[in-house]
């Protein structure tokens, strides 16, 4: 796949594949297979009520990680300092920041693997994660005797119950980072996760004083039982490596 | 007393700037060599620093200014596996910090207490403790105070003098106040602060280097929430490459960037240091001569670095005579406390944790410490009103197995762990061990084809009876504050370096809970003997040779590390402009 011109980005941005049509890295087939687990994944209407992984073209975002290099600068690092949603004129999040040198051995060690290729395999061999969604989807395809995307709902959540956790784990992460992260890495002006949560981006208009000190009343959701009983389980994991802000 | 002499620096981050800032304006030719990518286009120009930095999650999972652990894995193992030989029991990122121009302060939490005098003085103060490797700094807290006040100017701390406690200050004496006035006080740490009055501790606000005014040209803190492990996008928060290196650079020093040093080199008696070797970002071996060479990559890569130079005269590593290079090394274990409330306490709105509790700082000598066989057990601060961003919340609730579907999203709209919670982190002091090391892994490189980190760590048995002698009170807290439903504290060790929680047993195994806080490997001393450097951190066997980080503490205290790191670099760097 030709290389886009840095100029052509807002335009690569809007234009992601249309059903049917193949990824950026994956075959069409295989696209298809993974908008059918992102709708598993994250789920939209009529199943919950809330925006959904595929329509908020979620699959997208994941070809586009697994294709970056078909990009541009690559479609790894959004820009910055802010996007146009808080009263910036421009939106710097979308004019992706070029790789170095020695970011881009990471990245393609980390996107297409070591390949036996020496300058990658310092500290052993890699498996990047083009094959390893190559190999999860044809798994799912495999376990579903045919085409996961082909089964109904119940039948492919029982396969995804029993599929290769770590590639599940893998997808539904990549999923809620296409989901609830900023929507350029989605290629999309949709505010998907954000929407349903409250989220977003600040910059540059940031919060006020009183925002910051005192109770935001009106839009104050409660907590009820059985999240409550629930979140006190997952306590302890507010202990893993970084999560809590200090 | 320079005369155009050649300093050079290792590492752009908290201490080597601070140590470029004070020697290029004392006449030094200051060349700063920097292994991560410079993001600040601008800096050192009289247009000033530009930013790619956003409210990004995504781009900070990335590694966009940390190390990519796949070209700069580290390894580690706990005590116990090394006395049964085995080599590492994990690779990838142990506790890296960001690797760009700036070090680690350009993503840091910017939170600026000052170490207490006991701090300097732990042995002498409170005498031994079983199976850890005490000792006193080779100076005081007096002695560091004019530069603690120095860099608190330079940085644009906020706070105020005239709500810190009268036991703080007999601690930590203070005759200036900060140069800016807390900003605006978080909803959450508000409310937790109210519980603790309540349990008749001394809640306060916590210096932070987050400019609530104007400061030096540069713009006010606009309260986005994006803080802590996020580059500032208006540059409202100080650090090294803010606050010392642009200015520097202004004045004539030198920054490589992407340039990695693996050799000091030594002149033929193994007494002065000739410079340094580094691959240049394309991969050439490059010479940087100097008159003074400074180390300041951060604790770990010092220790390696050193390691790495061994010679003739230095068979185990350059300044290793002692046997203590790359040991003692210390991290904070924190130990977490929450409440949750029944509306939205909106944590991350506006920079967290604004509040500090000092009152566990001090030592406890009473039945719960001789119940663990300790002589006492003693916390740190306790940094109240941290966050949980959107994204991390999602990991949080995908943790389970198959957790995906309608359940995660129904949590991420109900948002128990982020909308409805109130917490704080205690830093718990790390005592020094000379089995918690850093050192060269025989087997793992790194991209540049040199042996990687190993870290040895295990915690002491007093971090974890230390954790759950505080912890409760920690809850306790929680639970009185206005509107809590609850009280709950989460100890040290209870969840493993690479996931899940485990066992106590698991825990002590385990490696450290990942922190940015990272000290000992060099530690200073007066004694050449049990130590690496002397009280201005000059490596004790060679001349001209100086290290400006983390590296030289000889105790972690209860307190978050850089602002004592600048100071030190300060104070070092001053000595070197009069003595070299």
């Amino acid at each position: 796949m030709a290389l886009l011109p840095a100029d052509a980005l807002p335009r690569a941005l809007a234009a992601a594949p249309a059903t049917g049509q193949p990824g950026r890295f994956l075959t069409a087939h295989e696209m298809t297979t993974l908008r059918a687990l992102v709708d598993r994944l994250i789920p939209g209407p009529p199943e919950d009520p809330d925006i959904g992984g595929v329509e908020a073209l979620v699959p997208e975002a994941i070809d586009a990680l697994l294709g970056a290099f078909t990009f541009e600068p690559p479609l790894i690092h959004a820009g910055g300092p802010f996007s146009n949603r808080e009263g910036a004129r421009r939106d710097d999040f979308a004019h992706f920041v070029p790789l170095d040198a020695h970011a881009e051995l990471g990245w393609r060690i980390r996107l297409e693997g070591s390949r036996g290729i020496a300058a990658r395999e310092f500290a052993g061999p890699v498996t990047g994660l083009q094959e390893v969604y190559r190999t999860g989807l044809a798994a799912l395809d495999q376990a579903a005797g045919g085409s996961f995307a082909a089964e109904p709902a119940v039948a492919q959540d029982a396969i995804l119950t029993g599929a290769d956790a770590n590639f599940v784990s893998q997808a539904f992460s990549d999923a809620r980072e296409a989901m609830y992260g900023a929507p350029e890495y989605r290629r999309d002006a949709g505010l998907a996760g954000w929407t349903y949560t409250g989220w977003g981006d600040r910059q540059p208009r940031g919060h006020t004083d009183a925002e910051v000190t005192t109770a935001q009343g009106s839009s104050a959701r409660r907590l009820n039982a059985e999240d409550l009983a629930r979140a006190r389980e997952l306590l302890p994991l507010l202990a893993r490596a970084g999560i809590w802000r200090r | 007393m320079s005369g155009g002499r050649e300093v050079v620096i290792v590492g752009s981050g908290a201490g080597g700037s601070a140590a470029a800032w004070a020697l290029t304006h004392a006449g030094f030719h200051v060349t700063i060599i920097e292994k991560g990518r410079h993001l600040l286009s601008g800096l050192g120009t009289k247009a000033g620093p530009r930013t790619l930095f956003g409210n990004d999650e995504v781009k900070g999972r990335r590694a966009f200014e940390n190390p990519d652990e796949l070209l700069e894995p580290r390894t580690a193992r706990s005590q116990d596996e090394a006395a049964q030989g085995i080599e590492r029991s994990f690779v990838g990122d142990v506790n890296g910090l960001p690797t760009v121009v700036g070090g680690g302060t350009i993503h840091w939490d910017a939170k600026t207490p000052r170490f207490w005098r006991q701090d300097f003085k732990t042995l002498s103060t409170h005498g031994p403790v079983p199976g850890a490797n005490l000792a006193d700094w080779p100076l005081t807290y007096d002695d560091l105070a004019p530069f603690y006040d120095e860099v608190e100017q330079r940085l644009g701390c906020q706070g105020d003098i005239h709500q810190i406690p009268s036991e703080v200050l007999a601690q930590a004496p203070r005759t200036k106040q900060l140069p800016l006035p807390p900003g605006p006080m978080m909803y959450a740490a508000a409310l937790l602060a109210e519980g603790a009055r309540k349990q008749g501790l001394h809640p306060y606000p916590v210096s932070m280097a987050v400019h609530s005014r104007p400061f030096r040209g540069g713009r006010a803190c606009n309260n986005c929430g994006f803080c802590s492990g996020f580059g500032c996008p208006i540059n409202a928060r100080g650090g090294a490459a803010i606050s010392f290196l642009h200015d520097a650079l202004r004045h004539g020093a030198r920054l490589k960037h992407r340039c990695f040093v693996f050799r000091v080199r030594l002149d033929r008696s193994g007494r002065k240091a000739t410079g340094v070797d580094y691959l240049d970002p394309h991969g050439r071996v490059r010479h940087q001569r100097a008159d003074v060479v400074i180390l300041a990559p951060s604790a770990i890569e010092t220790a390696r670095l050193l390691l790495m130079s061994r010679t003739a005269h230095h068979p185990h590593g350059v300044g290793n005579r002692s046997d203590q290079l790359g040991r003692n090394l210390m991290f904070h274990n924190f130990t977490l406390a929450f409440a949750h409330f029944a509306g939205d306490v909106h944590a991350w709105v506006g920079p967290n944790t604004t509040i500090t509790i000092d009152d566990f700082c001090f030592p406890e000598k009473g039945a719960p410490a001789r119940a663990a066989g300790l002589p006492y057990l003693k916390g740190g601060i306790c940094e109240t009103g941290g966050t949980l961003l959107l994204f991390d919340e999602s990991d949080l609730y995908a943790a389970a197995p198959n957790s995906w579907g309608v359940a995660h999203k129904q949590l991420m709209r109900s948002s128990p762990l982020r909308a409805h919670i109130g917490g704080l982190s205690m830093v718990g002091e790390d005592l020094p061990q000379a089995a918690n090391r850093v050192d060269l892994d025989p087997k793992i490189r790194d991209v540049y084809g040199h042996p990687v980190p190993r870290i040895t760590y295990s915690l002491h048995r007093h971090e974890i009876a230390a954790s759950n002698h505080f912890g409760p009170k920690l809850a306790a807290m929680c639970a009185a504050a206005p509107g809590a439903l609850d009280g709950a504290y989460v100890p040290v060790g209870q969840i493993s370096q690479t996931g899940g929680p485990g066992s106590d047993e698991a825990a002590l195994a385990a490696g450290p809970a990942s922190t940015a806080h990272i000290m000992g490997t060099a530690r200073m001393g007066s004694d050449p003997r049990t130590s690496v450097c002397d009280a201005h951190g000059r490596v004790h066997e060679v001349e001209n040779l100086f290290l400006g980080d983390g590296s030289v503490f000889a105790s972690a205290g209860g307190f978050n590390p850089s602002l004592t790191i600048m100071a030190l670099s300060l104070r070092m760097a001053r000595h070197v402009a009069h003595t070299h």
